[in-house]
C-alpha cells in the first residue's frame, strides 16, 4: 500500500510542483496519472521511491516513511520498487544482460557486483526477466542494437529483475510508435495481472489511459483533480482535468490490436 | 536601415546589439602581442639582426645534414629505455588516475569534501611541469630512468585525471538516476552507469598520455632522468651534431608510428 499524506513538492527553483497530495494506493493496482506536461506527473511518481524529496507531508510505503528514510533505507525501499523512464534510461555501451542485471544491484552486494560476478541465481533472475518481455535472444547484444520497443522491454526486464512490490513507469511509450506503445502498454498490464505488481503509469494519451487504467488519476498544476475509474473516465472528465477542450494531439488515435 | 526597422511587422524581435566582446579581446591581444615584442619592455624583436644572424648556424646544419649512422647501435639500449618508462608510467598512471578523476567529478564523488580535497591536490599535482617532476626525482633517487619513470607518473596521473573527471561530468544522468531508482549504492552506480559510458575516452586518454610520454622523456632526459633525452643531452654537450640528427629522426619516426597506430585503436574505440 502506497499512501501520500499531505505531500508537497518545492522545487528550488520555486515551482510547487505538487500540492498537497493525499491518495492511497493498495497493493496491485494499475493506475494511470494523467494531466498535461507541468502538471505534476513526473513528480508524483518519483516522491514514491524518494528520487524527488518531499518538501511537506510524507509518502508511505507499507508503513515506511520514504521521506525519514536514511540512506540505506532508502535504497532498500527503492530495491522493491522497479521503474520504468521515457527514455529507457539504458546503459547503453554494454549488453542487455548486464542492464537487466542492474536490476539486482540491491542483492549482489557491492564488491560482487563492482566486479561483475554475479551470483548464478541473479543472472537466472535476469534472464527470466528477459524472456517475461519476450526479448531472451537479445541477451548479450549491446543495448545500442536495440530498436526503441526493444529498449522498453529491455527496461520493464529491469524493473522486473529486482522482484518488485510496485512498478513505476514515467511515460513509458512517449517515445515510441503507436502500435509499440501498445505492446509495451500490454507487457505492463500482463505484468500487473500476472504477478500482482502495483503498477503506476504516467500517460498523456486519454484513449491509452481508459483502455490500460483501472484507475485513472488527474493532476491539474500540482493538485489532484481526478480519481476514478478508467470506465467512468469520459470526454467531460478529461476535458475538466486539462482544463481545455480535448484535440486530437490528446489521442494516441490507433486503436489496441486484439491481443496477441 | 531604419525604414526597415521602422517596417519591422509586430511581433518579431529586434536585431539585438552586436556584442562587443569578440572585437575587444582582439584588439588586446594585438596591443599585449606588440608591447612584448618591442625593445623597451618586451623581448626586442629585431627582424635586421635575424636576417644577419641567419647564416651563422650553418656549420651545424651543415653537420645535422650528416648524420652519422654508425652511432645508432649505440641508441637502442636508451630508445628501449625510454619506451619502457612510457609503458611503466602510463600504466600505473593510468589506475591511479581512473578512482583519482571518479572523486573529481560532482557526479560521482561520495561528498563535497572528498571532490574539493581531490580537486585541489589534482590543481598541484597539475600545477608542476614534468621538467620540474624530473629535477625533483633526480635530486630524490638520483639521475638514471627511475626519476624519469617517477616524473611521466605524475604528468599522466595529473592529465588523465582531468581529462577524464571532465568526461565524467558530461556523462548521459539517464542510467545513473535509472541505477539508483533500482537501490544500487554509489559504488555500483559508478561501475555500471558510469564508467561504461567513459570507457572508450579512458583508453583513448591512455593510450594518448604514452604518446606524450615519448616526447616528455626528451625533454626530462635533459636533466638526468633516463632514456633517449639523457642520451641526446650528452651528445649535444659534444657538440655531436651528427649523432643527435639520428636520435631526432629515430623519435620521429617512433612518434609517427605510435601516433598512426594509436589513431587508428583510438577511431574504433569510439
Amino acid at each position: 500500500m502506497i499512501r501520500f499524506e499531505n505531500a508537497s513538492v518545492v522545487y528550488p527553483g520555486g515551482v510547487h510542483a505538487l500540492k498537497n497530495v493525499t491518495l492511497e494506493i493498495p497493493d496491485g493496482q494499475m493506475v494511470v496519472i494523467v494531466g498535461l506536461s507541468g502538471a505534476g506527473k513526473s513528480t508524483l511518481i518519483r516522491v514514491i521511491n524518494g528520487l524527488v524529496p518531499l518538501s511537506d507531508g510524507d509518502v508511505t510505503i507499507d508503513g515506511v516513511s520514504v521521506r525519514h528514510a536514511r540512506a540505506g533505507e532508502l535504497r532498500e525501499i527503492r530495491s522493491r520498487i522497479g521503474m520504468i523512464f521515457q527514455t529507457f534510461n539504458l546503459v547503453k555501451r554494454t549488453s542487455v544482460l548486464n542492464n537487466v542485471l542492474l536490476g539486482r544491484l540491491h542483492d549482489a552486494g557491492t564488491l560482487r557486483s563492482v566486479l561483475g560476478w554475479y551470483r548464478p541465481e541473479d543472472i537466472e533472475i535476469a534472464m527470466q526477466a528477459l524472456e517475461r518481455v519476450g526479448i531472451v535472444e537479445k541477451a548479450y547484444v549491446r543495448a545500442s542494437n536495440l530498436s526503441g520497443g526493444q529498449q522498453q522491454r529491455v527496461g520493464i526486464a529491469r524493473a522486473l529483475a529486482q522482484n518488485p512490490k510496485i512498478i513505476l513507469a514515467d511515460e513509458p511509450v512517449a517515445s515510441l510508435d503507436p502500435p509499440t506503445s501498445h505492446v509495451v502498454m500490454r507487457d505492463l498490464q500482463r505484468i500487473n495481472r500476472e504477478l500482482g505488481i502495483s503498477t503506476i503509469v504516467n500517460l498523456h494519451f486519454l484513449d491509452l489511459a481508459r483502455v490500460y487504467g483501472e484507475r485513472i488519476i488527474g493532476m491539474r498544476q500540482g493538485e489532484l483533480v481526478y480519481d476514478g475509474t478508467g470506465a467512468e473516465a469520459d470526454e467531460n472528465v478529461f476535458r475538466d482535468i486539462y482544463g481545455r477542450s480535448l484535440t486530437a494531439d490528446d489521442l494516441l488515435g490507433e486503436p489496441a490490436a486484439a491481443p496477441a | 536601415m531604419t525604414a526597415a526597422q521602422e517596417a519591422r511587422p509586430t511581433g518579431r524581435p529586434a536585431k539585438p546589439p552586436r556584442s562587443l566582446a569578440l572585437p575587444i579581446g582582439v584588439v588586446a591581444f594585438l596591443v599585449i602581442t606588440w608591447l612584448s615584442l618591442s625593445e623597451e619592455i618586451g623581448i626586442g624583436l629585431n627582424v635586421g639582426d635575424l636576417i644577419e644572424d641567419a647564416g651563422r648556424g650553418l656549420d651545424i646544419w651543415a653537420e645535422f645534414l650528416e648524420p652519422n649512422w654508425a652511432f645508432l647501435p649505440d641508441t637502442l639500449g636508451p630508445m628501449l629505455e625510454t619506451f619502457q618508462m612510457a609503458v611503466i608510467s602510463a600504466f600505473i598512471g593510468c589506475a591511479v588516475a581512473l578512482p583519482v578523476s571518479f572523486l573529481a567529478s560532482r557526479i560521482t564523488a561520495p561528498n563535497v569534501a572528498a571532490y574539493i580535497a581531490d580537486r585541489s591536490l589534482l590543481s598541484i599535482v597539475r600545477a608542476i611541469p614534468d621538467i620540474l617532476y624530473a629535477l625533483i626525482f633526480v635530486a630524490a633517487v638520483g639521475i638514471g630512468p627511475l626519476a624519469g619513470m617517477l616524473a611521466l607518473l605524475f604528468f599522466n596521473i595529473g592529465v588523465v585525471a582531468k581529462l577524464l573527471s571532465e568526461t565524467v561530468d558530461g556523462v548521459d544522468p539517464g542510467p545513473i538516476e535509472a541505477t539508483h531508482a533500482a537501490g544500487g549504492n554509489r559504488l555500483q552506480t559508478t561501475r555500471w552507469a558510469v564508467l561504461p559510458q567513459v570507457l572508450p575516452n579512458y583508453v583513448a586518454y591512455s593510450l594518448y598520455t604514452f604518446e606524450l610520454n615519448i616526447r616528455a622523456s626528451t625533454v626530462i632526459g635533459i636533466v638526468g632522468a633516463g632514456g633517449m633525452g639523457q642520451l641526446l643531452n650528452a651528445q649535444r654537450a659534444f657538440f655531436r651534431y651528427d649523432n643527435m640528427v639520428v636520435i631526432i629522426i629515430e623519435l620521429f619516426v617512433i612518434v609517427f608510428v605510435i601516433e598512426f597506430f594509436s589513431i587508428r585503436l583510438r577511431r574504433r574505440l569510439v
